[in-house]
């Protein structure tokens, strides 16, 4: 199972965030999954076609996906996922 | 090669002693000119420490004064400098800190206008902002202007760095978050708080990326994002890449001039105009049976607020949270300055409360006219 970490500041819109381990094969499986746990956490990853959203990336064993439009990156069971999204703070 | 004096030499031994550092890397930052955008939490430990170094020049951007609240984490500033221009005050400790380093100051918030102008004379830009309207609008002029734009930005216990080279094949912010967030999708600093110490060890991770660019000394973090968590505590090193669909860096670029996007951090105010009452007339009614509510953070809350509010967090406002509020009772709702009562205001009207009021300047208003024993944040 693909082990996935956030940002800490999504737990601003999501509390109960924590690693997690998710089965899946692609991102876009991923994120899907997750929502299953977590409802709105998709909506706020990727937009109403999946895409993911402007101010948010995934990186899978620590390389920036290539497939923002259908997440199409694959995953193994060894994959470690970490979901950022963009900060202003200065 | 820029030529260093005696008392630069002296000054800069510790630099010259050191391996692959030594006196050609110092010429190299004496010679060198840095943008810096932003003089508060970043933009001190970063001045202070490309100072100290020995930058040759240094620009400073920024059109916001110094507040007391500024000094838990802007370093640079002093108590005495409250209420005035933060690019003044850092001008002036930096100069006391190092008088070799030429200094020039823009008290102004940078802009479309003369952005371009500002990176093109630059050898290198450091964004230190706090909003992503100008940390777009940076990120494109440095990518056009073919300069290296160092980058970090900080929220609460978290920060991110990186250095974009426009000649490297890393990509660049854009690549990384192709538009800023959508209103109320990020917060501020100002809303959320942050720990004092995080914009100094970001601050010198950054002002570490510069130096070892102009000096061309070591690795950088060109290609790479680098996320700090203080408090696990934990750092990643993320490999980051072009997108060829970027807007700004792809193979069909659509952004050809810098310009600013439109951008709203943190709460949006809603676009209908909702019912507002001064403090005086939000006392008034509560001496009516008025009840208030309070949409800030807990955090906030246990910071100062009025006797007897109702504690319901903006971000937590729904059907739901909203039951233990009574339909009949009038409701003056307040938050900090009164920019998140707005909102709230409009999502109880939504909800069905029809004798709610937003309380105008907030619970800092409420504490400076009605108050003044409360304390201000």
């Amino acid at each position: 199972m693909a082990f996935v970490e956030f940002t800490r500041n999504l737990k601003r819109f999501f509390p109960d965030l924590e690693p997690t381990e998710v089965s899946a094969d692609t991102v876009a499986a991923l994120v899907a999954a997750l929502d299953q746990r977590l409802p709105k956490l998709a909506s706020y990853l990727v937009d109403d076609q999946g895409r993911l959203r402007q101010h948010v990336n995934i990186f899978v064993d620590e390389v920036m996906v290539r497939d923002r439009v259908g997440l199409s990156d694959p995953l193994t069971p060894q994959s470690k996922v970490f979901i950022v999204q963009a900060l202003s703070g200065g | 090669m820029s030529i260093l004096t005696n008392d630069e030499i002296l000054r800069y031994s510790r630099h010259l002693k050191l391996p692959t550092f030594g006196i050609e890397a110092q010429r190299k930052l004496k010679q060198s000119k840095v943008l810096l955008i932003g003089a508060g939490g970043l933009g001190c430990p970063i001045g202070l420490y490309l100072a100290a170094a020995g930058v040759g020049s240094l620009v400073l951007v920024d059109d916001d004064v110094v507040e007391v609240h500024n000094l838990q984490r802007q370093v640079a500033h002093n108590t005495a400098a409250a209420g005035t221009a933060k690019v003044g005050s850092l001008k002036q400790r930096l100069q006391e800190l190092n008088p070799h380093v030429e200094i020039s100051t823009h008290d102004r918030r940078l802009d479309a206008e003369w952005a371009m102008d500002v990176v093109v004379d630059c050898d290198l830009v450091i964004d230190g902002t706090d909003n992503f309207a100008t940390r777009y609008l940076t990120a494109d002029a440095c990518y056009l202007a073919k300069k290296p734009l160092v980058y970090g930005a900080i929220y609460q216990f978290e920060g991110q760095v990186s250095l974009f080279d426009p000649t490297g094949a890393g990509g660049c912010y854009r690549c990384l978050f192709p538009e800023p967030p959508a209103p109320g999708q990020a917060p501020s600093c100002d809303e959320a708080g942050v720990l004092g110490v995080l914009p100094g060890t970001i601050g010198l991770m950054m002002a570490n990326e510069a130096i070892k660019h102009l000096c061309k000394v070591g690795d950088t973090l060109a290609g790479y994002l680098l996320m700090y968590d203080a408090l696990t505590p934990s750092m990643r090193r993320l490999k980051l890449s072009r997108d060829s669909a970027c807007k700004l860096c792809g193979d069909q670029p659509s952004i050809t001039r810098a310009e600013a996007p439109v951008v709203v951090c943190a709460v949006p105010v809603p676009e209908a105009p909702v019912p507002e009452v001064s403090v005086q007339e939000a006392q008034a009614a509560m001496a009516e049976g008025a009840r208030f509510v309070d949409v800030r953070g807990p955090h906030e809350y246990a910071i100062c607020h009025v006797g007897g509010a109702t504690l319901l967090p903006l971000p937590s406002l729904d059907a739901d949270s909203v039951a233990a509020l009574q339909r009949d009772q009038p409701l003056v709702v307040y938050c900090h300055k009164g920019v998140r009562s707005r909102k709230a205001t409009a999502r109880l009207q939504a909800l069905g409360f029809e004798k709610v009021v937003s309380m105008r300047g907030g619970i800092d208003a409420w504490a400076n006219e009605i108050e003044p024993t409360m304390a201000r944040y």
